[in-house]
């Protein structure tokens, strides 16, 4: 087997390690399921409720007689949810497990590995990730089919997109949440950073499409990587074009790219502050 | 070549220390305090390829502090450390990585198994970390299965393994890159006397059959006697013993105990000898053998009376070891009580 081949299987069996860790308990998939569907569920409701009251004349911000805000109508603002809850769900949640690795000293003995060690958490955290993601998208097909009508997949390209920027978008939230929790070599504390984080990319473009924001909060956003958390793979879901696709997917494999060399630099300027006392 | 070279060794800890009380702790975001803690103090050791050396010392002396700085786990604050000609300090990725390829470490209260996982799981991804060849790796593995007994284990959750199962497989899946030098950091801590001996004789085994070069931490005495040739001892980050076992076994002819039980009670008041423990037929003697000598005092107590059981023992090399960290505490507190106070430097305490 020749070099690079053995170099890709580390990372390769890295992620199917985890994977099977994963599925020791079933149950641990259980918890993140139950909540999507029903955020999904109320959620749907409330576009509901918004959209009738569109069409009973109180919401003035509704485009007369089409029954959209800033072009979504009630079954995209549904579907745009769930498709944008998916990275939230299924790759929101490694800082935790790292910070802990961290602050208890684990990460020491991981270090005198012969990998990369951001290579190789990436690889050991997307592998469960995206066997979650896969179960809370297939969960979110048959919630969204009832609740908001028909699956919105026009094309094959369109679904390869989605799948696509939903890889990168996990990729993202993993380089950024390891990002944050490398603060733990400077700071005893760090889960206000994580926390600031998550309310943020939840209210741009999570909860709600991110044309639904005052314009100034839209130009601001793009200057940020928060819109290719989530709402990246839920406009190609809801509005896709070929050209929107590819924009949105280059923005993100840009800002994958940038994370991941930050990573590398903080993690190699951390490395010399670990302190590991005690037996 | 020497496996490991220390030449001045040491790492200071700079830890921050919290006051009691509300204004403390907000003075301490202000002005937040600092104690250094200095773990290892400028320690100088050879051990060459092939050598199995034992790194005693009581809790917080610095052996694990050391393994670490070893293995590349922390850097040091000052000297120099070589394992296999590489300073594990290195950050040079090419450095790294032939260290990491050529060294195996156990940390006795760190698992390097995946707990819900069988220890093939681990042992197939530890296989691909160290980018060992399908082919071989299926060979090694084998080998390693058969020699440390962990066949029926292979396919159990790590959970459900007891502890002396798991240290099995841990040191196994360890020596799976066929390291050449392993450090092993309190291996046996937490298990039974029986567990412990057959670990012993798997390192044993391991250090003849392989020449792997082990450096190995305990506070188990039997480990240290059972497996090792030679012994470091650190005392508050400082060596004060480096000799072989045999020298540090010979201190034990310096003193014997003679326990001596006889038909009917006798007079055992004995001029010169003091007795540890004493009753009307039996008694327990320390013998100096720098002031008495042996056959002389088993003569005098032939003479006594008709002996019904008799023994002579060396010392323990547990008392040993005991006695030099007593002895090295001693002379600190009294340099201590006339040197300047504490606080003025560096502290050296603490769990390390």
């Amino acid at each position: 087997m020749n070099r690079h081949l053995l170099i890709a299987r580390k990372y390769r069996v890295a992620a199917s390690v985890s994977l099977r860790n994963r599925l020791a308990y079933l149950g641990n998939f259980a918890s993140s399921l139950a909540t999507y569907a029903l955020f999904i569920f109320v959620f749907s409701r409330i576009w509901t409720a918004v959209f009738s009251g569109a069409a009973a004349g109180s919401a003035p911000a509704l485009a007369s007689g089409h029954r959209t805000i800033a072009g979504y109508d009630r079954a995209m603002c549904i579907w745009y949810f769930i498709v944008a809850e998916v990275p939230m769900f299924g790759f929101g949640h490694f800082f935790y497990t790292l910070a802990q690795d961290m602050k208890s000293g684990q990460v020491a003995y991981l270090l005198g590995r012969p990998y990369s060690f951001v290579g190789y958490h990436y690889a050991g955290s997307m592998g469960s990730a995206i066997l979650e993601s896969a179960l809370l998208l297939v969960v979110g097909l048959i919630l969204g089919s009832v609740f908001a009508g028909p699956v919105p997949l026009g094309s094959l390209p369109q679904a390869g997109a989605i799948l696509l920027s939903l890889l990168l978008a996990g990729s993202l939230q993993f380089l950024l949440q390891f990002a944050i929790a490398m603060t733990a070599f400077w700071f005893e504390e760090n889960t206000a950073f994580f926390w600031i984080f998550q309310k943020i990319a939840l209210v741009v473009g999570t909860l709600l499409p991110l044309e639904f924001l005052p314009d100034a909060a839209q130009r601001v956003a793009w200057w940020t990587p928060f819109p290719l958390l989530a709402y990246a793979p839920a406009r190609i879901a809801v509005a896709f074009t070929p050209a929107t696709a590819l924009r949105l997917l280059l923005l993100q494999a840009v800002w994958v790219s940038i994370a991941a060399v930050t990573c590398r630099l903080v993690f190699s300027v951390g490395r010399a502050k670990i302190t590991s006392q005690g037996g | 070549m020497a496996a490991i070279r220390v030449e001045g060794l040491s790492k200071t800890f700079r830890t921050r220390t919290k006051a009691e009380g509300f204004g403390a702790s907000l003075r301490g975001l202000v002005r937040p305090a600092w104690r250094l803690i200095e773990a290892v103090r400028g320690i100088d050791f050879e051990v060459g390829e092939g050598e199995v050396v034992a790194f005693l010392g009581p809790n917080g002396a610095g052996k694990s502090t050391t393994i670490k700085m070893l293995t590349g786990i922390l850097a040091p604050t000052a000297g120099r450390a070589e394992v296999l000609g590489i300073d594990p300090a290195s950050r040079r990725e090419r450095d790294r990585r032939l260290l990491a390829t050529s060294i195996g470490a156990v940390f006795g209260q760190k698992s390097q198994l995946w707990f819900h996982l069988p220890p093939s799981d681990s042992f197939r991804l530890l296989g691909a970390v160290y980018e060992i060849e399908p082919a071989l790796l299926a060979r090694r593995r084998a080998e390693l299965v058969e020699r440390f007994g962990i066949a029926e284990y292979m396919d159990v959750p790590v959970r459900k393994l007891s502890l002396g199962e798991r240290v099995r497989c841990e040191i196994a899946a360890s020596l799976l890159h066929a390291p050449r030098v392993l450090f092993l950091d309190e291996p046996t801590i937490g298990l039974d006397v029986v567990v412990k001996r057959e670990i012993r004789g798997l390192l044993e085994e391991v250090a003849r059959c392989d020449h792997v070069t082990i450096f190995l931490t305990s506070h188990d005495i039997g480990d240290i006697e059972k497996v090792c040739k030679r012994a470091i001892i650190i005392h508050h980050g400082t060596v004060i013993v480096d000799e072989s076992m045999k020298e540090l076994k010979h201190r034990a002819l310096a003193k014997k105990f003679i326990g001596v039980k006889y038909t009917e009670p006798v007079n055992l008041d004995i001029s010169g000898l003091v007795p540890l423990k004493r009753t009307r037929d039996a008694a327990r003697f320390e013998i100096d053998t720098r002031a008495h000598r042996i056959e002389d005092v088993l003569r005098l107590l032939v003479e006594r009376g008709e002996i019904l059981d008799l023994t002579v023992e060396d010392e323990s090399l547990e008392n040993i070891i005991a006695g030099i960290f007593s002895g090295r505490s001693e002379e600190e507190a009294r340099a201590a009580a006339t040197a300047r106070p504490a606080s003025e430097g560096p502290t050296a305490g603490g769990e390390r």
